[in-house]
């Protein structure tokens, strides 16, 4: 291509508005495209350059990545479900039947529902990848142990949103859930030694005080209880996960890059 | 990477360090200037080490206390002081208003109990399933509660029997008001395991 | 009632954990065999097909008969296309690919490194750059799953059931599926080690993996020969008691939480007497004949030595006899928390088969101070 021929884009791409945003032009060369990377902040979460087997999906399966984007789908179909869901017990159920019949483009709770079962799966595969190519061996035992509490952390985040269509599924299911809480040893009214905590006939464990009652937020799953797992669910939980995907991506490049033979 | 390079580079003063606490009087501040081992604070300026380690465990002590109260706090938060719980007590009629033998299911959905009467008692049972708190449903056929939940069946006297259910159902307090009418008190129950069903608030006598 | 045909018979009485389970178990160890001698046997078996390119046909053409000849069946219809168990229908057909796609480069890295070569993985090492080529390939990833899931959405409704009511449980009650296999042990275990121990010991078991497993080998590129103690530890784990409890629970469980087979009617009305014993009750009034002593110390003592032998005494049998090569490779440490974390998992199928084929509900049964084992 003759140098001197300028892209009829040329306005655009040298006026001083994109210069500033766009560090780096359309890339031809070499150097360009590893700028690009370095010079972009979500793209920088990859190092510039990468062994070829590692692009492939032979090897990788995208499982870790497809997890990340669906969280990232799940965080913006949650936040249009806000606009519409009130976390009462009166309105929860009618608010859900709305978001179907009322509000255009009424598949926004589907697309969350089945993205959170979808990111469940894609955890697990990821796990999974993970396991068979030893890629947890040294150097990166501990992102491995990240990697399970953020496993952990997408369970509670399925869990907490289960209850809030406010139906017979989502209340059941809670109620077996918590009164495992409730069997904790020590600690839950129905657990192992919780009838040693106590003074003469003064127990300190007891329906109002133990780990279920602190879930819940009170003696059975009730309007508290949808307000305290709404909120673990919008905000609590997922301000934990974002901390340690932060932390769980900073490993993946400081623990050497993405595993491969030596 | 860059972050790697500090790690073979530290190694030789690490000998020196250990060198200068081996050969010196093992001060505490030597470690803190330990890639200048020969410069060693003396004087009104160095800290002993006893006193060092003192402030450290004031700090650390302080430290875990003070993290110990907001943990404390926090928890303290999650319990209420006030519950917006319906009331734990009713008044269910006169005992005249049960069969005799039969399951009365007449408070299950309001009250969340049963009301038996046999030949001579009336009892009072939570219809809260002992191993995670299902309702079970009373089956007159087979005579049994069966829990869906995980398949846990109980007697009419509410003993466990089948399924994972780890003891029998519980008994609520039931008396006889003035004028004569069933009250049942959900706060205070009964728990067969405990031997607590013989109590005289356990059952009433009919 | 209409005779079910033969095959659907079969596979009702089949699918019926009490022998499923045990069959699985048993096949288990000849398709991912722990061990050098139990790999030449499944060598000789020709197992080692099930991971190539007709091996692969044939999982396929498995899989997809048996659910497409069930589809014909109105129960089996019934329970599949529910629209919650809907992705446990992908997660069957997505595991078993990911698992023959994974064996399969194991097996081919395994031969060319018995031939002495690199994994194949090495041949790639070449370093690319990120932008394109990585960057691309994440794109269309998105976009594929993007399509997925709005085709998804569209087509099946998120489903929603009667307003919540506390006072009617619906029959059966399940938890959500990616918990069916906790619910599962809770019918074997009480509350307070199904709920609350297994799942903590699960969770740190899971994130010590990397510190028991200190076979140098294997990281990087996909391999089964030069690992197979882990990979078929973790695919037991991972297969047999996590997605296999899962699709129990989600298709095999109906009404009073009894077992359906994948034919068979849910009928409510369904019988099945289960009179449990515990273990203290067995030694003293069927073996000795006499009443419970009323010392619960001494009533659950049986029970007690039970746990104590199996936690106590077994893992240094096992240490001086079938795991003596494991315990040299793994040292006292990391032996010790590996083989009660193995025989902890293992009490799960145990607790499983004394229930099914003895009626038996605790070893230690002190119901006083909820301590139940």
């Amino acid at each position: 291509m003759p140098k001197a021929k300028k892209s009829f884009l040329a306005p655009i791409t040298e006026s001083q508005i994109y210069r500033s945003i766009m560090r780096v032009g359309i890339p031809s060369t070499r150097r360009e495209r590893m700028m690009i990377v370095l010079s972009n902040v979500f793209i920088h979460l990859h190092p510039a350059r990468i062994p070829k087997h590692a692009v492939k999906v032979k090897y990788t399966w995208c499982m870790g990545g497809l997890t990340f984007f669906i969280f990232l789908v799940l965080t913006v179909t949650g936040i249009l479900l806000m606009f519409y869901y009130r976390p009462v017990t009166e309105y929860a159920y009618g608010d859900i039947i709305d978001l179907k019949e009322q509000v255009p483009l009424g598949i926004m709770r589907e697309i969350h529902r089945w993205g959170a079962h979808l990111m469940v799966i894609t955890v697990w595969l990821h796990m999974f990848r993970v396991f068979m190519t030893g890629s947890y061996k040294p150097p990166r035992e501990f992102n491995w142990g990240v990697g399970v509490v953020l496993l952990l952390l997408t369970m509670f985040l399925s869990f907490t949103g289960y209850l809030l269509p406010w139906d017979q599924l989502a209340i059941w299911a809670i109620t077996v859930g918590s009164r495992m809480a409730g069997a904790t040893p020590f600690i839950g009214t129905s657990g192992p030694g919780s009838a040693l905590l106590a003074l003469g006939d003064v127990n300190f464990v007891h329906e109002a005080s133990d780990a279920r009652f602190a879930m819940l937020g009170g003696r059975f799953v009730g309007e508290a209880t949808l307000l305290r797992f709404y909120v673990l669910h919008c905000i609590g939980l997922p301000f934990i996960i974002m901390i340690f995907m932060i932390v769980h991506f900073w490993r993946v490049r400081k623990d050497g890059g993405i595993s491969g033979p030596t | 990477m860059s972050d790697d390079k500090p790690g073979p580079g530290r190694t030789p003063e690490k000998k020196e360090e250990g060198a200068a606490v081996t050969a010196g009087t093992g001060s505490a501040a030597a470690k803190k200037v330990a890639s200048q081992p020969i410069v060693r604070p003396s004087g009104p300026d160095r800290v002993p080490r006893r006193t060092l380690v003192a402030w450290l465990a004031i700090g650390w002590l302080a430290f875990g206390a003070s993290m110990a109260a907001y943990g404390a706090m926090f928890v303290r938060f999650l319990f209420p002081n006030v519950l917006f719980e319906p009331k734990q007590s009713f008044l269910a009629g006169f005992p005249d208003e049960y069969v005799v033998g039969a399951v009365s299911e007449r408070w299950k959905v309001s009250q969340a109990v049963w009301i038996v009467r046999d030949t001579e008692t009336l009892y009072v049972l939570s219809t809260v399933c002992t191993h995670l708190g299902c309702t079970p449903n009373w089956l007159e056929n087979e005579g049994k509660f069966k829990c869906p939940c995980h398949g846990s069946g109980f007697y009419k006297t509410g003993i466990n029997f089948e399924g994972p259910a780890p003891r029998p159902l519980e008994r609520f307090r039931v008396a006889l008001t003035d004028s004569g009418e069933i009250l049942v008190d959900k706060t205070k129950k009964f728990q067969q395991e405990k031997g607590e069903w013989t109590q005289p608030e356990s059952f009433l006598a009919v | 009632m209409e005779e079910l045909s033969w095959p659907k018979h079969l596979i009702n009485v089949l699918s019926n954990p009490k022998y499923l389970f045990p069959l699985l178990l048993g096949l288990f160890v000849f398709i991912f065999p722990p061990t050098d001698r139990l790999h030449r046997i499944h060598l000789r078996l020709r197992l080692d097909r099930l991971w190539t390119n007709a091996g692969g046909v044939f999982l396929l053409v498995l899989f997809l008969s048996f659910f497409l000849f069930g589809l014909t069946d109105p129960n089996f219809r019934l329970i599949v296309t529910k629209a919650d168990n809907v992705p446990i229908v992908g997660l069957i057909f997505l595991v078993t690919f990911f698992l023959w796609f994974s064996m399969k480069q194991a097996l081919e890295n395994d031969r060319r490194m018995a031939d002495g070569k690199k994994p194949i993985e090495a041949d790639d090492k070449d370093p690319v750059l990120v932008w394109p080529d990585l960057v691309y390939g994440e794109f269309i990833a998105m976009i594929v799953c993007t399509i997925l899931l709005i085709v998804w959405s569209i087509v099946l409704t998120a489903p929603l059931e009667q307003p919540a009511n506390p006072a009617v449980s619906p029959n059966p009650s399940k938890a959500p599926w990616y918990f069916l296999g906790l619910q599962e042990m809770l019918v074997y275990f009480d509350p307070w080690i199904a709920g609350v121990v297994f799942p903590t010991v699960i969770i740190i078991g899971i994130m010590a993996i990397p510190y028991l497993d200190n076979n140098k080998k294997g990281c990087g590129y996909y391999s089964f020969a030069d690992r197979k103690m882990a990979v078929s530890v973790f695919m037991f784990f991972w297969l047999v008691l996590w997605i296999f409890l899962i699709v129990v629970g989600t298709f095999l469980r109906g009404p009073n939480w009894n077992f359906f087979g994948p034919f068979e009617v849910w009928k409510i009305s369904k019988l099945e007497a289960l009179t449990n014993v515990n273990l203290s009750e067995l030694i003293y009034m069927k073996l000795l004949n006499r009443r419970l002593p009323d010392n619960i110390l001494v009533r659950e003592m049986g029970g007690f030595l039970v746990i104590l032998g199996y936690f106590g005494v077994l893992p240094l049998i096992l240490m001086k006899t079938l795991f003596r090569k494991l315990h040299q490779d793994l040292g006292n440490v990391r032996f010790s928390f590996f083989t009660i974390m193995l025989l902890m998992s293992f009490s799960l199928p145990i607790k499983m088969m004394l229930r099914w084929f003895f009626n038996i509900k605790y070893i230690v049964a002190i119901p006083e101070y909820f301590f139940n084992i």
